[in-house]
């Protein structure tokens, strides 16, 4: 039987928990093909700054230099708009409807449709779950507070609370927290409790909002070369699917495993203030957001296809989650 | 043959120190905009996406760019523990064989970055945050443009060497004929 | 054991580029033509295809905005002689006591430091302002060398840091956590130096002298302290503006650098040093001082890429392979390895090959990581000294005048990689050194 021996690039540096290590993580998925294809799909796994820097996975997986990359798919905004949907949407649906969507909804069959042409394929292969609004050194009570709010956020959310008058800072990760301890900045968004921990953000912010309304879930994205996809057999392509599969379940426990520990710790041993953002401000939020998205997908006809499809299933899936989950999760959380 | 090579290199010299001289601009620029970035957000908590995205844009363009002038200003850093005690003759042949050498190395990058330009291009690449500068595919045709200057004036380098060692030292103080 | 034909070639790349090092060719082409010749017998082309996007992720990479921007303040500094003149006035205050305008440098380093944590940009710039000064007034080459380059790479240690923002990444420690456990030991270095300096004053006094007796006289203490306010006020004030605008949280760490830059260009405007000509030639000079660190850092990318390549890293799994148990051993041995691959890689490589390597048991001994990363960042440090591939000693021959020779660098760290290492002993026997400042302040 043949056997192959593939390259896996990764946008995150070494060693960083769920992007790169742990449970359901990108080496762990390069492990579990290994293991249930007996050894006859093995994939190195080079983590961002290895190989290539963290954003070159695309072109190099295009190229089929490497034949799988581990990312978000909204880092290739720049080049594909449309990309941003498969990652997450502000205002868009949670880990549950993100994959109701995916799997179930037509969502892979357009995430493929996307990549095709330019001779590539996409799993989901993992999830943060929902994402927290941010770290501020001041308390936000109303809208107004966002005027000349200095805050660290990149992406589509950015654009969003710059509407709101915020001045988006687009700082790297590592000057994150001087910034923000010495007041550089007012505000930073990161991902979630374990991974803003880990970065010691709570030592530069006490205040902790939780809505994750621009980020309610984070895939990370499987990126595959169609070429090298179409060269492995069936059995070996339905390994790396499952493996995938595997990931993006496992991921996404280890993450809400990982986050209730981690909030709990920031709140009773380091004085964090972990609130949901105020409803004025939400409801500020909604409306610039819907209008940011129209900009978008008026801008260009493959975003305004991706756009519609996921607001179709996002009508409709909302409808069912507001009869099934909305009523329950109150009886079961709220002691 | 060679007086005419010569020649050439001479103008490719000096076209090469233009580029450099006017790129050189693009330190003072990054200052200024980085300075301006700082005092804007502090004092009026003012800021643009593509101010920011401009910062670094700028310092690629430099850095690329700063190595043929770099090379034509005869800046090179060199272990000369051996080389400090070669003779004139030997110090031009490591010289020629280094300018050679490198021009083929800056030559190899340039085709290669050909695609990396081309993927960015045909996918009319721009910054992956809204309200960040456009067209990415602009700034990564940098590469393939400086390293062919780098070529280009690692090429005057190994003809100047050359000369020098088919007619002697005293080849390059003579002027080269303008004329034909 | 048998060694898979990469790891050979790898280890024939390493070689053959301190041999085309030895020769005399240019930094840059040792890297390139190493990487690609030894590179394509191993896999061939395929990977070099990588080589745009890496060299792309060089020349976009925010942090080393530092770089150019560190270079022209030291350039502006230069160019209108504010440099020179602070550098001789602090000669003069010293009096007759030898080492003095050494002690300045380690002083400027520090400072410096503080401001920035790319190691080229601190290495030229200081180089670029003293290097002349010092050699003027007699110091012996080696000994200018050395401190420059040991004072310079200080920046890489005291906070903030490109290097201490990595080793946060890769061993999961807060960035401020591990800012604030280099503090201590960041300052006990500059101490060691400077503690050294004072002993060769006294020991071989005529490698340090101090700005002649008579040149002293002819200057009262009057005149002197005029001077002084004169000379050192303005350097001083851009020193305060650039640490100033962090501490004060008008500016990011790399943003800072941008506002001595510009801090530069003021001084020079207001003491009327400032014009067309010299904006001009500082512009230039600026250009080609940072292409030349630029350069390097371009073509490395080619070596590091073969490096990778050719597997380069199981050489280092494979020798992990044969480390006896207990944790003092196998930090002694990361140790070991980070100082040897020192010789040959740059130091990111370093900690992206090495350092996952040793996690796992560094988690399992339950030793304090912030330790270990300071450990680690002392010894990286120690690696941009160490001949004959110390990034450190290249950037300084990169401005230097042609009369300081290579081998003069090479005898003029080795004091301070002594020192360096005796740091490094000293953090290691006395962990709180590191550890004591994060608690103390709740970092
Ligand atoms: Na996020
Ligand atoms: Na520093």
């Amino acid at each position: 039987q043949q056997s192959f021996s593939w390259k896996m690039t990764n946008a995150y540096g070494p060693g960083s928990p769920f992007y790169v290590e742990g449970p359901g993580s990108p080496t762990d998925f390069c492990k579990k093909v290994a293991a249930l294809s007996d050894g006859r799909l093995t994939i190195q796994h080079f983590a961002a700054g290895e190989l290539i820097p963290a954003l070159e996975g695309f072109d190099a997986v295009q190229n089929g230099i490497v034949e799988m990359n581990a990312a978000n798919a909204y880092f290739w905004a720049g080049k594909i708009p449309a990309a941003q949907y498969f990652t997450t949407v502000p205002f868009g649906m949670d880990v549950k409807g993100t994959n109701a969507w995916l799997y179930n909804g037509g969502g892979i069959e357009l995430w493929h449709e996307l990549y095709e042409p330019l001779g590539m394929i996409a799993f989901p292969m993992g999830n943060t779950g929902v994402q927290m609004t941010g770290w501020f050194r001041k308390e936000i009570k109303s809208v107004e507070d966002f005027n000349g709010l200095k805050m660290r956020i990149p992406g589509l959310a950015g654009k969003v609370y710059a509407k709101l008058g915020v001045n988006v800072q687009l700082l790297p990760g590592g000057e994150i927290f001087p910034a923000l301890e010495r007041g550089v900045i007012d505000a930073a968004e990161f991902v979630g409790p374990f991974q803003d921990r880990r970065l010691g953000l709570q030592k530069a912010a006490k205040y902790y909002y939780t809505t994750g309304w621009h980020e309610p879930n984070n895939v990370t994205e499987l990126l595959i070369n169609k070429a090298a996809w179409d060269s492995l057999p069936a059995d070996l392509q339905e390994i790396v699917k499952i493996a995938a599969m595997a990931c993006n379940v496992e991921s996404n426990s280890w993450c809400d495993a990982t986050n209730a520990e981690a909030m709990t710790d920031l709140v009773d041993n380091f004085g964090v203030v972990a609130q949901p953002l105020p409803d004025e401000v939400v409801e500020a939020l909604r409306p610039i957001t819907a209008e940011t998205l129209e900009e978008g997908a008026a801008a260009d006809p493959t975003t305004r296809k991706v756009h519609d499809a996921y607001m179709a299933f996002k009508k409709q899936y909302g409808d069912w989650a507001d009869d099934s989950a909305e009523p329950l999760l109150p009886l079961l959380y709220k002691s | 043959m060679l007086d005419r090579l010569l020649r050439l290199a001479n103008g490719a010299d000096r076209f090469v120190r233009l580029v450099g001289e006017i790129m050189a601009w693009t330190g003072l620029a990054m200052v200024l905009v980085i300075a301006f970035n700082v005092c804007a957000r502090y004092l009026f908590s003012f800021g643009a996406v593509a101010l920011q995205e401009t910062e670094w844009h700028l310092m690629a363009v430099g850095a690329l760019f700063g190595m043929s002038y770099g090379l034509n200003r005869g800046e090179e850093v060199r272990v000369d523990v051996l080389y400090g005690n070669f003779s004139a003759r030997t110090k031009r042949i490591v010289n020629a064989v280094g300018a050679f050498l490198l021009a083929l190395s800056a030559l190899a990058i340039a085709y290669l970055a050909l695609r990396f330009v081309s993927q960015s291009y045909a996918l009319g690449e721009g910054s992956a945050d809204p309200g960040g500068l456009p067209a990415r595919w602009a700034l990564k045709a940098a590469i393939p443009i400086a390293f062919a200057l780098l070529a280009l004036q690692a090429l005057v380098a190994f003809l100047r060497d050359l000369a020098v060692l088919l007619r002697g030292e005293d080849a390059m103080a003579a002027p080269v004929p303008s004329e034909s | 054991m048998d060694m898979p034909f990469n790891e050979i070639l790898a280890l024939a790349m390493i070689g053959a580029f301190f041999l085309l090092l030895l020769v005399g060719l240019p930094v840059p082409i040792c890297l390139a033509v190493t990487g690609f010749v030894f590179g394509y017998i191993g896999f061939g082309d395929m990977l070099f295809g990588l080589l745009p996007a890496r060299i792309f992720g060089v020349v976009t990479n925010y942090t080393l905005l530092a770089l150019p921007l560190f270079i022209f303040m030291g350039i502006m500094l230069e160019r209108s002689k504010m440099a020179e003149d602070l550098l001789d006035v602090i000669g003069l205050a010293m009096g007759r006591l030898r080492g003095g305008m050494a002690l300045a440098i380690v002083l400027v380093g520090v400072l410096m430091g503080a401001a920035s944590g790319v190691v080229g940009a601190t290495v030229v710039t200081v180089g670029l302002i003293a290097l002349n000064p010092l050699i003027r007034r007699g110091y012996d080459k080696g000994v200018a060398a050395g401190v420059i380059c040991a004072s310079g790479t200080l920046g890489q240690i005291i906070p903030p840091s490109l290097v201490l923002i990595l080793l946060a990444d890769i061993m999961g420690e807060s960035v401020g956590t591990l800012f604030a456990a280099a503090l201590i030991p960041g300052l006990m270095l500059a101490g060691l130096f400077v503690a050294y300096i004072l002993i060769l004053g006294f020991v071989l006094p005529d490698k340090v002298p101090p700005i002649p007796l008579e040149e002293r006289q002819a200057v009262s203490g009057r005149d002197l302290f005029i001077r002084v306010l004169k000379v050192v006020v303005p350097p001083l004030a851009l020193i305060f503006l650039v640490l100033g605008s962090i501490i004060g949280g008008i500016a990011a760490p790399t943003e800072a650098a941008a506002m001595g830059a510009f801090g530069s260009i003021l001084l020079a405007l207001v003491s009327g040093r400032l014009s067309l000509k010299v904006m001009t030639e500082v512009v230039r000079g600026a250009f080609v001082t940072s292409a030349m660190v630029f350069f390097i850092l371009i073509f490395a990318q080619v070596f590091s890429l073969a490096f990778r390549g050719l597997g380069g890293e199981r050489l280092v799994q494979d020798a992990f392979a044969f480390v006896p148990g207990g944790i003092d051993g196998q930090l002694l041995f990361l140790m070991l390895l980070l100082f040897v691959l020192g010789f040959f890689l740059e130091w990111i490589e370093i900690s992206y090959i090495a350092l996952p390597l040793f996690l796992p048991v560094l988690h399992q001994s339950g030793v304090d990581l912030a330790w270990v990363a300071i450990l680690v960042a002392v010894n990286l440090q120690t690696s941009f000294l160490t001949p004959p591939f110390g990034w450190a000693l290249f950037f300084l021959k990169g401005v230097a005048p042609p009369e300081l020779k290579t081998s003069d660098i090479y005898r003029g760290v080795i004091p301070f990689i002594v020192l360096q290492l005796f740091g490094l002993v000293l953090v290691y026997l006395f962990p709180s050194m590191a550890l004591w400042l994060p608690d103390a302040i709740g970092w």
